[in-house]
């Protein structure tokens, strides 16, 4: 691992060009560094500000001065563009840098740019794709406008019409709702309805630009109050009658749906990731808590219940992020397969980091409920979090993206798959260009879980704690023999949108596999050639394993104390040393 | 082992593919009119996807996962499985 001054000499000695991991850890250090100690009340962003700007509705101007002058739109244009994306893992590892002080700034600032931009950078002629990375490079924003209220998720029910217009191009006719930055983007992405018959070949993608339409037919809607937020400039647009060029159209007319579909999958794999920053923070902010207060003659910490939930906050962060590298990283060597492992992440992450800080909640105790001084950002975080369930793809939407593949997964895919390719779980290795062509709606294949049951036939060490993630693997794989059962049994009635619960149960307890055999790779992959010691040590993934054995309503044995003491120890290591809460456990830049 | 491809013809596969949607939309195969768009009668982007897993499955024949939506009926579809499967046959007869 090349950190701080090693990198620069690297770097500095010409010896190679700086390859994939050393651009990303400089990238990151770069944020870290521009936007400064959020602790400290003399910085512009610290939380004391960010908390201010929140209450005030705002998007905290010092912070969008900060990523307008680090260029951050460029992190959202492929290098083939002129930008600086290569790989997904590496933006998701850059946004947490935002996300850990601001998720109104993260979402507000970029990733709704990126939402929009992916739609033209997997389906967008040569002429569209420049025109956005001039946009993005320069500093400038692209809503994603899909959303319409009367519709939610049931997109393939949207009304806003583009209709095609007599000597060529279209007429923009109808709302967009609840839409991200729509009154200062330069450009909207808009899932448009370009064919009156039902069905989901109705509707197309169009991109378009706000300089040269005619301002008399559209109009900018009310901006939206949110619980959580606050910051983000949530308005809607309403067209009538509004010319807009042929050129709009991205890909082929009647592609719409699809053209959203693979958009998808890659904002599916990569947003949820970018809230693990977010949850460190509100474990961190617990921690400090714990360790400065004393009750019961002992500080919170060594109650063992206020110690114990730190620890599974922990342990939690570090499975969302097996999840996350193992989604963001199929994107580019499984293209054909992501498309379960996106809406798995999208579905599970935001739950399980949610879960999560309820959890911390409780030992903040009271303090969880005051909006500002020492501990007033977690509450804020509290509140933020949600929008990741909620924007641009609901929890159920994600399960029904699963559920049709379930039976075919069953039939074709799991125990007779090969595991995923170890690089899959390597958070530090290159990866190579995006695929964005290989991406697919259904593929019925699925190494991930292949991982899983892979990990059981090798031999376990003779640790305590080895056999105990032997002892947890064996009971996934019963439940993933369970839920393969359960699939091959379903009826076709319960593989449409209109399933029953215990269809969408099915596809819950899925996900939950997949973050297992995620977790279980990441530490098989860093007890290779001299990776990660913290995630070598199966202490950590005995409790990750026990933790999602549990959330699938298992009662698996008790694990040895050494598990927890190793953790809780890391837990303090981290918060000493300011390193990050998940697998890269990033130094400060200072 | 898959049914073998020759025998299929579009009335089979009409049929078949009629009461294969009435599951999904909890109807009588008498009712689904082969010419009308399955979209009408609530067929969702969902259960079209899985709709073509099944296809995958009972006649051991890859499809693009959007083939209901690019032959929104029943008998569009059945003819574009016949022309699928005659391809199929004929490339495993050529192998």
């Amino acid at each position: 691992m090349l950190i701080g001054t090693e990198l620069q000499r690297a770097v500095q000695d010409g010896q190679e060009a700086p390859g994939q991991e050393a651009r990303a850890a400089t990238r990151v250090a770069e944020l870290d560094r521009r936007l400064g100690d959020p602790t400290d009340d003399g910085n512009e962003l610290s939380y004391t500000r960010l908390l201010e700007a929140d209450e005030a509705g705002e998007l905290s101007e010092p912070g969008e001065r900060a990523l307008d002058e680090l260029g951050l739109g460029a992190d959202f244009v492929p290098r083939a563009e002129g930008g600086r994306l290569e790989r997904l893992d590496t933006l998701v590892r850059i946004m947490r840098q935002v996300f850990r002080r601001d998720v109104a700034l993260g979402l507000g600032y970029g990733v709704t740019s990126f939402m929009a931009a992916v739609n033209i950078w997997t389906s967008g002629d040569a002429a569209q794709r420049a025109c956005l990375a001039r946009i993005l490079t320069g500093g400038g924003k692209v809503s994603v406008a899909y959303h319409e209220l009367a519709h939610g998720n049931d997109f393939v029910r949207n009304e806003f019409e583009a209709r095609p217009a007599e000597g060529g191009g279209y007429l923009l006719n109808g709302a967009k709702q609840v839409i991200n930055n729509a009154q200062r983007a330069d450009a909207w992405v808009l899932f448009s309805r370009t064919s009156p018959a039902p069905g989901s070949r109705s509707h197309s993608v169009l991109f378009v630009e706000r300089d040269g339409l005619d301002t008399d037919t559209w109009q900018v809607l009310p901006r939206y109050d949110t619980v959580g937020v606050r910051g983000c400039l949530l308005s809607g647009l309403r067209f009538d009658d509004t010319p807009v060029p042929a050129s709009a159209l991205v890909g082929e007319p009647g592609k719409g749906v699809e053209t959203a579909l693979r958009a998808f999958q890659i904002t599916r794999s990569a947003l949820p990731g970018m809230a693990v920053g977010t949850t460190d923070t509100a474990l961190r902010t617990v921690v400090r808590f714990a360790l400065g207060r004393q009750l019961y003659r002992k500080s919170v910490m060594d109650i063992p219940h206020a110690r114990g939930t730190l620890s599974g906050a922990f342990v939690d962060l570090l499975t969302c992020d097996s999840l996350s590298l193992a989604a963001t990283r199929a994107v580019h060597l499984l293209p054909e397969q992501t498309s379960v492992f996106a809406a798995a992440t999208k579905y599970l992450v935001p739950k399980v980091l949610t879960d999560a800080m309820h959890e911390l909640s409780i030992v903040l105790g009271a303090r969880f409920y005051i909006r500002d001084g020492e501990h007033g950002i977690f509450q804020k975080h509290l509140r933020d979090m949600p929008v990741l369930s909620l924007g641009h793809a609901g929890s159920a939407a994600c399960q029904a993206t699963i559920i049709p593949q379930l039976s075919r997964l069953a039939r074709r895919s799991w125990f007779s798959d090969e595991p995923a390719p170890a690089q899959l779980f390597q958070p530090r290795t290159d990866l190579p260009d995006l695929s964005y062509g290989r991406l697919t709606l259904a593929s019925g294949r699925d190494g991930l879980s292949a991982t899983l049951v892979a990990a059981v036939d090798q031999l376990p060490g003779a640790s305590p704690e080895e056999r105990a993630v032997q002892g947890l693997a064996l009971q996934l794989v019963d439940e993933l023999r369970q839920v393969q059962e359960a699939s091959r049994a379903l009826a076709p009635e319960d593989r449409t949108a209109l399933a029953r619960p215990a269809a969408f149960a099915l596809a819950d307890r899925y996900a939950v596999l997949l973050a297992a055999a995620s977790a279980i790779g990441v530490r098989q992959q860093a007890s290779h050639d001299g990776g990660d010691a913290f995630l070598a040590d199966p202490a950590w993934l005995a409790a990750a394993l026990h933790r999602l054995a549990r959330r699938l309503g298992r009662r698996p044995a008790d694990l040895p104390a050494s598990v927890d003491a190793r953790v809780h120890e890391e837990v303090l290591r981290r918060f000493h040393a300011r390193t990050s809460y998940d697998l890269y456990d990033t130094p400060p830049a200072g | 082992m898959p049914v073998p491809t020759t025998g299929h013809t579009t009335e089979s596969l009409t049929t078949w593919l009629a009461e294969r949607i009435a599951l999904y939309l909890k109807r009588q195969p008498a009712e689904i009119d082969p010419d009308v768009p399955l979209a009408e009668y609530g067929l969702d982007s969902v259960a079209a996807l899985s709709l073509c897993g099944d296809i995958e499955d009972d006649f051991d024949l890859v499809i693009e996962p959007t083939a209901a939506w690019d032959y929104p009926t029943v008998h569009a579809l059945a003819g574009h499985l016949v022309e699928e499967l005659a391809a199929e046959a004929a490339k495993d007869g050529g192998a």
